[in-house]
């Protein structure tokens, strides 16, 4: 046990340490705060207030909730699973620079290693994930709050499984990575494509209707829609309190994806989780059967 | 003496390439063993494979008497390994690279702190335990990565070309360090190298070209195999040098002879006295054994 430990000890200290690995983990969320500072927070704010119907109008303060919610939402989306990724990014830093060669002359278990990757992905995604969190609501606080004690304790828990579903989508894909070419590759397919297939940058709902079916089949779009519901239910909440029509609110709902459709069919929030812990588990499976293998192989 | 390291008729390819063809080797306890070979002969597929990296297409290895196919965990406590260029995490201290290898071994906590005083005393290096190990310099990088690799005292140390890019003086420095490991734990040292003269301090080297041994034996029989005997005799003129009928050449103020063996240099001595007043007779160097077996020459880590 004590070994595993050292080993995530160095898993974690060495991303941390590693600038570049670290920044290049931020890059997403970076580039989404700076598109929503010079231009998407305007878009959102006129979109909300121009598509209502003219015998609704919108207060400052709940304008600024739901930009402020699709905005953290966005980012904590996109962070599970950019950070995830670049930070199991070093499993194939080891074999790229030889380090796999040191740990594996060692009489320690493969299983041991994977498992260390994993668990120290899952630790460092973590911790920068919850900071991000904590700083996203004191955004929240600062602009206007809505959310209950309950929707910050989902919010956690969305962004937990989150994490676990990055973590294990990444230690799967990265299985099968051992350069630093391939790193970059597939560092800026990530970093450039998640942010779009989750619609962080812009709603699943603005997509084509073959898009958001394609979409619609990834179950990390069902975790930014639990992030969404749980950032921005406090928002809606207090529109219905202040009068506006359910439908409207509804409708927003659509709009910013908190509603999602798999083939017209609505998916509540019991069945996003499901789909979202049911991923993680087969992803997990999928991960120890690869090393299983790669270990009967050699 | 025991063979510590026995492998016999061990075969590997890769696709048409036969990297390893029916190699058939021992190593005695205790001595420094040297396998040479040019760069793609052999040598890391060999050592790949004895530690447990790369499997084989054929043949066996027994390493401390255990089979490498039955028992991997023991053979791999059994190596230590000195990689060709430091394999440890740049970005973090000595100390935090030093924690995460011994904890491969099951050295945590008081035993690793014990451990890690005798290594830092043995190899001199109290002063870095702090320091990143992308900061240190070559000579100071090779010490720790003597160290991680001696961690968990393993019996057989794999030098794969650990003075490559050192200075002479650090050079020296990390020989004296093995030499004495070897002369007080009794330690047996596995080397590739492509510093002839760290091959002629070897009691055994066995020379690999092609995936197959060339030559093999100690650096005397190999000298006495494959090279001549030099005899540079001094205060003379080449006239009479020209006399003795063998080849020469000039160098700054002497003549160097170049005679088949020891025994032929005698009667020389004995048939020509009036010449030999001030003379020094030498063997082949290690280089001319190469040279002779493979063809090529190795310069420093080069090939030519």
């Amino acid at each position: 046990m004590s070994i595993l430990l050292v080993l995530i000890k160095r898993n974690i200290k060495l991303f941390f340490k590693d600038k570049g690995m670290f920044f290049t983990s931020l890059i997403t969320p970076a580039i989404l705060l700076v598109l929503y500072a010079t231009f998407l927070g305007n878009v959102y704010r006129d979109s909300f207030t121009s598509n209502l119907p003219d015998t609704v109008k919108l207060s400052e303060g709940i304008t600024e909730g739901l930009v402020s919610g699709q905005l953290i939402s966005s980012i904590l989306a996109v962070s599970c699973i950019t950070v995830a990724f670049c930070s199991n990014f070093l499993m194939v830093q080891d074999k790229a620079n030889g380090t796999i060669k040191d740990l594996k002359i060692s009489p320690v278990k493969s299983a041991t290693l994977s498992m260390s990757y994993y668990i120290a992905t899952l630790v460092s995604t973590l911790i920068i994930c919850f900071v991000a969190t904590g700083v996203c609501l004191l955004y929240a606080a600062i602009v206007e709050w809505y959310m209950s004690l309950a929707d910050v304790f989902l919010l956690f828990f969305d962004i937990l499984l989150l994490v676990f579903l990055g973590t294990a989508l990444s230690s799967i894909i990265n299985f099968f990575l051992s350069t630093q070419g391939q790193i970059s590759a597939v560092s800026a397919i990530i970093s450039a494509g998640y942010g779009f297939i989750c619609g962080a940058y812009m709603p699943i709902s603005s997509f084509s209707e073959g898009l958001q079916k394609i979409v619609s089949f990834l179950p990390g779009t069902y975790g930014t829609s639990l992030i969404r519901n749980h950032a921005m239910r406090g928002v809606f909440a207090e529109m219905q309190n202040q009068g506006i029509p359910a439908q409207v609110v509804e409708s927003m709902k659509n709009s910013l994806d908190c509603n999602l459709y798999f083939f017209e069919n609505p998916v509540d929030i019991s069945t996003m989780y499901a789909i979202l812990i049911a991923t993680i588990v087969v992803l997990i499976g999928i991960y120890i059967l690869l090393n299983a293998f790669a270990k009967d192989k050699s | 003496m025991k063979n510590i390291i026995q492998i016999d008729h061990l075969n590997k390819s890769f696709g048409k390439v036969k990297a390893v063809q029916d190699l058939s080797f021992r190593v005695k306890e205790g001595e420094l063993f040297a396998f040479l070979g040019v760069n793609g002969a052999g040598k890391s597929t060999t050592i790949n494979i004895m530690c447990g990296q790369l499997s084989k297409d054929s043949g066996n290895i027994l390493i401390d008497e255990h089979d490498l196919d039955k028992d991997i965990d023991f053979v791999k406590r059994e190596l230590g390994v000195v990689f060709q260029s430091s394999v440890l995490d740049a970005a973090l201290s000595v100390y935090d690279n030093l924690e995460s290898r011994a904890a491969l071994y099951g050295i945590t906590k008081t035993a690793f702190q014990e451990r890690l005083a005798e290594l830092a005393k043995l190899l001199e290096f109290e002063d870095l335990l702090k320091r990143g190990v992308g900061k240190l310099s070559g000579g100071q990088r090779r010490r720790i990565d003597i160290a991680r690799a001696l961690f968990h005292k393993p019996k057989i140390l794999i030098l794969d070309e650990p003075t490559t890019g050192l200075d002479p003086q650090t050079r020296k420095n990390l020989w004296n360090v093995i030499s004495n490991l070897r002369k007080n734990e009794n330690m047996t040292v596995f080397l590739t190298t492509h510093y002839m003269e760290e091959a002629a301090e070897a009691d055994y080297v066995v020379i690999i070209d092609g995936g197959k041994i060339s030559a093999e034996g100690t650096p005397l029989e190999l000298k006495n195999t494959y090279t001549g005997d030099y005899i540079t005799i001094y205060g003379v003129n080449e006239d009479a040098i020209k006399e003795l009928g063998k080849e020469y050449e000039h160098i700054r103020d002497a003549y160097r002879l170049f005679v088949p063996n020891t025994k032929t240099a005698t009667e020389l001595i004995i048939k020509h006295p009036s010449l030999f007043y001030d003379y020094e007779i030498t063997k082949g160097k290690m280089d001319d054994v190469f040279l002779a077996v493979t063809g090529k020459t190795l310069m420093g880590g080069r090939e030519k």
